[in-house]
């Protein structure tokens, strides 16, 4: 047992993803495959309770804490990157860019198994690192875009950063409540440090408003970077979220459910494959994030069951969406069709993953988003718009629903079954297949088999003794529920079919900041240079001045002479001097009085 | 006849003064014996004084048997009995220089005597609207002495003296106004006592007494911004008038000041209104670095000396209003030493003009050998100004200094140290240009313009007040422990109340 807790994962990850980005491609990516798919095992394995403390900066830190939370992490992020790396290597990516990847992994996996908000920090920052110089090694317009994503990041992790600080201020300690010598409360203080945190963390998990950096950044990479970023930081951002509000908050759930609505809306309005998928992240996650914010055992578990499925099912969505891009080096929905024909395998892990995230009966997301809406419904309030039975954060997560199966009939409508495709393409190659045929499988199999899905969540939902309302994944209203959102969504689909084609590019939120961003530093670089070169001058002049002064002090001293026969200009007349006598006088007194 | 001396000190020179006037309409030359037996005479009464007050402590005169607070009050401290002293002995060295250099008219010596009437009057009295009549009487003697240079000149200087001199003044006098308005009082002392008790320090009618008073007095010592009509008035009068206002008419100002500040506003007031104190110290330093800037920039040397004062003064009201006993004998050393030299530098300039008709600092280079003993003698005047040991000027600002230090005043110990390097960058100037620079002028002495057209000769008196100056400047330096004496017996028991 011992072995399995003498070093953190981060560790050995990290050195994997050196050693991984330096070995030939076929056997590093061997070496990335196995060494992930043996973290999964390790995270089944270890102990709960493992603690690894030691010193960090002079603090008390913890670099290994192991509860059902950790470990449900890990368990999935360890399953998707070893996939993910498969995949990589079957699209052609390079061993540099699956090293970055799985120190972006790595670093993941440091901030799950923190056991305190500094190292939860340092590996949180750590993450945006890696992750950015994920998005870099692509080159081209990825290049700004990570630029885009490295300020919001690092804006959003200083954030959370003084949160941790003025928690730290209150407890005077960074240990989580559950580890040996942590404070008796768990979370963030509440206040200011709340404040700070939800917004920290929520530019991670893409809070509305602070969300344009996902549908911006996560299109722009390697087919292969999209498929390990749209898992990592946005889930580790879910964790944080629990971590900081065990127990929820009512404004984060509210902002979840607009995030479920919002990232679905926007979505509809997407033809870029990649970029309508990163507004079904936002949606994706808002469920989530309502999740965490209900903050009853129900809830939470539906949550981090949402964690486990979406990893998959979005993997395994943008790994479709990479296979058509790799095949017909095509982005846009508008010029793809008809592929069903052509890549029989594709279409149907696509067929698989859009009706698990749409949460279809018989697929995972119908399970664990069931959860969450449960939860939203037994254990949280009514809220200011409740619509006869349905609560008002209730029929928001429905409505997202309806948006997500409107959204991915017309990805699937427009990529595989409408018209023909001009000419011949081959489907996903085999190990690309292995990859998605593998995931799909998981992603029916937990749809199916949901006990297999319980029994690795944090609270047992089928338990009374844990839970408010025992959730039952297979009822007949909760069929129905999933079929009627399915037919809404078909219906909907066929009414806006046409409108939504008409429509150019919808501008989102950071149309408005990106330019005004821009305008905003250019003006302050501006503004700084021509300072500095004021500054410059003034320092050059009076160099000037104070060097003539000294070499040729006679030269200025007859510069400045008050010749005894002219008029001068300092000489004051009797007029003048009156004035001046004048107001000496008034300003002594206004002065002294 | 001791218990006299006051008054007698300011009557002997108006009954002298009105000697030569009546005598002009025989003999012009009846002025200067007059005024020399007047001023002796005075020399004689006022080291009496400065004896009597130096072994038997103040003394104090009811002028016409009215007593105090009714009637007027003469009052004779260490202070005012030193700078009465300085005024006899100046008014009579200048005249030792005005036998050769005129101007040589009796109303001249009438003037010149009511001025010295006036300046005695400034000096003892004891009396705040006594001081203004004093006040008066000195600038209008003042006016009519720039003006009787024969340039045009002169006159326009007399008058922008005169106007500003004037609104100066009646300032003081609206401030006395509101002093009276406060207290119904007009005596100093009785004022220091009323002052606090009948009307806060920090009431608006006592600040704006302070402000105006304060403000019209600044005008007739002339602080940087309200020295404008100084330069002009100096570098345009007769030269014999020249040395004898520039040595007193400012320095009796800055001793009105002082008294106003320890005897009437008292040191309690400083404290009370900090504000007051920070003006007062502020103006001073102003006056300090703008003094010296303006002085560096000048082509004229009489001008330059001219905001040499400007500079001097401001050291000089700074160390009054530290107040520390040190900051005031250092002032007090710095005043009366500032008068022997600057009245000695503006002889010697009216010495080295006539001999040979430089006027400007490029016109003195390479004097030092032309006039060996003037030049030497502005040397040495020049250098004490600047401050080397052991002349006076030195004394006088180390114990300047040392007061700021002392109050942990450190912004005004940096401008202090600051205004010698800034004297030197001045005299330096001149001194290399007297004797290490080629010389610019080489026409004969008869030759040379003379712009007071009041004779060209040179007299041996004249030679020996600039030489006599000079020593004074290094020898006043013995007298600084028997004047400290003095002061600590009369003056600094006033600070410490």
């Amino acid at each position: 047992m011992s072995m399995l807790t003498a070093v953190p994962p981060v560790v050995v990850l990290l050195a994997v993803a050196i050693v991984v980005s330096q070995l030939p491609r076929r056997a590093g990516h061997a070496v990335g495959v196995l060494v992930p798919a043996l973290a999964v095992l390790w995270a089944v394995m270890v102990p709960e309770g493992a603690h690894l403390q030691t010193q960090f900066l002079g603090f008390d830190a913890v670099l290994l804490n192991v509860d059902p939370f950790s470990r449900l992490m890990g368990i999935i992020f360890g399953l998707i990157a070893a996939v993910a790396v498969l995949y990589s290597y079957a699209s052609e990516a390079d061993t540099t860019q699956t090293g970055y990847a799985l120190s972006y992994v790595a670093t993941s996996f440091g901030a799950v198994f923190a056991g305190d908000w500094l190292t939860l920090i340092f590996f949180w920052e750590l993450m945006a690192v890696t992750s950015t110089l994920l998005v870099w090694h692509y080159g081209g317009k990825a290049v700004r875009a990570g630029f885009r994503y490295a300020l919001l990041h690092g804006l959003g992790g200083t954030l959370l950063m003084a949160a941790i600080l003025r928690h730290y201020v209150e407890v005077e300690t960074f240990l989580f409540a559950s580890v040996p010598g942590g404070p008796e409360t768990a979370g963030i203080t509440s206040g200011l440090a709340a404040a700070l945190a939800a917004i920290g963390i929520g530019v991670n998990v893409g809070f509305i408003g602070l969300h344009a950096w996902l549908p911006d950044t996560y299109p722009r990479p390697h087919i292969a970077a999209s498929v390990f970023l749209c898992v990592f930081t946005t889930k580790t951002g879910v964790y944080g979220m629990y971590r900081a509000f065990p127990n929820g908050h009512e404004a984060i759930a509210y902002m979840g459910g607009g995030m479920a609505v919002f990232g679905a809306l926007f979505a509809l309005f997407q033809n870029d494959m990649r970029r309508l998928l990163s507004y079904h992240i936002q949606s994706q996650v808002g469920y989530m994030v309502a999740g965490v914010g209900i903050g009853s055992a129900l809830s939470q578990a539906g949550a981090f069951a949402h964690v486990f499925n979406h990893i998959l099912y979005k993997g395994l969505l943008f790994m479709t969406a990479g296979v058509v891009i790799y095949r017909t080096g095509t982005e846009s929905l508008k010029k793809l069709g008809g592929l069903w024909r052509e890549m029989p395998i594709t279409a149907g892990a696509f067929s698989i993953a859009a009706l698990s995230i749409a949460g279809f009966p018989g697929f995972n997301g119908f399970v664990s988003k069931g959860i969450i809406i449960s939860g939203s419904h037994y254990t949280f309030g009514k809220g200011p718009l409740p619509l006869g039975e349905f609560y008002t954060l209730e029929w928001l997560l429905l409505l997202g629903g309806v948006g997500t199966f409107m959204s991915f009939i017309k990805f699937g409508y427009y990529a595989f079954f409408h018209g023909e495709y001009d000419g011949s393409v081959p489907d996903a190659n085999r190990l690309q297949s292995v990859a998605m045929v593998s995931v799909a499988a998981l992603c029916v199999i937990y749809g199916v088999y949901d006990t297999a899905l319980f029994a690795i969540l944090p609270f047992d939902v089928t338990s009374e003794a844990v839970v408010h309302h025992v959730y039952k994944t297979y009822t007949i209203p909760h069929l129905i529920e999933g079929v009627v959102l399915a037919v809404l969504g078909l219906i909907g689909f066929a009414v806006t079919k046409k409108p939504l084609s008409k429509l150019g590019r919808v501008p989102d939120i950071d149309s408005v900041y990106n330019p005004a961003l821009f305008y905003g530093f250019r003006g302050l670089v501006v503004g700084v240079t021509e300072l500095y070169a004021a500054v410059d001058r003034a320092v050059v002049q009076t160099t000037g001045i104070v060097t003539r002064t000294v070499t040729s002090p006679n030269d200025v001293i007859a510069r400045l002479r008050d010749d005894d026969t002219l008029v001068h200009p300092m000489r004051a007349g009797i007029g003048l001097s009156i004035l001046i006598l004048a107001v000496f006088v008034t300003v002594a007194l206004l002065a002294l009085s | 006849m001791i218990e006299h001396l006051p008054v007698l000190l300011v009557v002997l020179p108006i009954v002298g003064g009105a000697i030569p006037l009546a005598a002009s309409l025989v003999s012009d030359r009846a002025g200067w014996p007059v005024a020399t037996l007047t001023l002796v005479g005075q020399t004689g009464l006022a080291g009496l004084l400065a004896w009597t007050v130096s072994s038997s402590g103040t003394v104090s005169y009811a002028v016409g048997g009215f007593a105090a607070p009714y009637g007027i009050e003469l009052v004779v401290d260490g202070l005012s009995a030193a700078v009465a002293l300085l005024v006899a002995v100046i008014s009579l060295g200048v005249l030792a220089y005005a036998r050769k250099a005129g101007p040589h008219s009796g109303p001249f010596y009438g003037l010149y005597l009511l001025l010295v009437a006036g300046l005695t009057g400034m000096t003892v009295t004891g009396d705040v609207f006594n001081l203004y009549v004093f006040l008066e009487i000195t600038g209008l003697a003042a006016y009519g002495l720039v003006a009787s240079g024969r340039d045009a000149s002169a006159a326009v200087a007399a008058l922008k003296y005169l106007i500003i001199g004037t609104v100066g003044a009646s300032l003081y006098l609206l401030g006395v106004g509101y002093l009276l308005a406060a207290t119904g009082t007009l005596n100093m002392a009785d004022l220091a006592t009323k002052l606090g008790e009948m009307a806060a320090y920090d009431s608006t009618l006592v600040l704006t007494a302070f402000g105006l008073m304060v403000g019209g007095l600044t005008v007739k010592v002339a602080l940087f911004p309200l020295h404008t009509w100084q330069p002009d008035a100096y570098a345009n009068a007769p030269d014999t008038v020249s040395a004898f206002i520039s040595a007193l008419v400012s320095t009796v100002s800055a001793y009105a000041l002082a008294r106003l500040l320890f005897s009437v506003f008292t040191v309690d007031f400083l404290t009370a209104v900090p504000v007051a104190r920070w003006a007062l110290v502020g103006l001073a330093c102003v006056s300090i670095v703008a003094g010296s800037a303006l002085a560096v920039s000048q082509d004229s040397v009489q001008r330059m000396l001219a905001y040499s004062s400007v500079s001097q003064f401001g050291l000089v009201v700074a160390g009054f209003a530290i107040a520390t006993p040190l900051a005031v004998v250092g002032a007090t050393v710095h005043l009366l030493g500032h008068a022997v030299m600057k009245g000695g530098l503006f002889a010697a300039t009216g010495v080295i003009e006539r001999k040979t008709g430089a006027t400007t600092v490029n016109g003195y280079a390479g004097m030092g050998s032309r006039v060996p003993v003037s030049a030497f003698a502005f040397a040495v005047l020049s250098l004490a100004m600047v401050g080397v040991p052991p002349a006076v000027g030195f004394v006088g600002k180390w114990y300047i200094v040392l007061g700021a230090v002392n109050a942990e005043n450190w912004p005004v110990v940096a401008v202090l140290l600051a205004s010698t390097l800034l004297t030197l960058a001045y005299f330096a100037r001149l001194v290399e240009r007297l004797y290490f620079a080629e010389a610019t002028i080489h026409s004969k002495p008869d030759e040379a313009p003379v712009t007071d057209g009041s004779g060209q000769a040179v007299s041996f008196g004249m030679i020996a007040v600039v030489v006599i100056a000079a020593a004074l400047a290094v020898v006043l330096t013995a007298a600084v422990p028997t004047l400290e004496h003095v002061l600590r017996e009369t003056l600094i028991p006033v600070l410490n109340q």
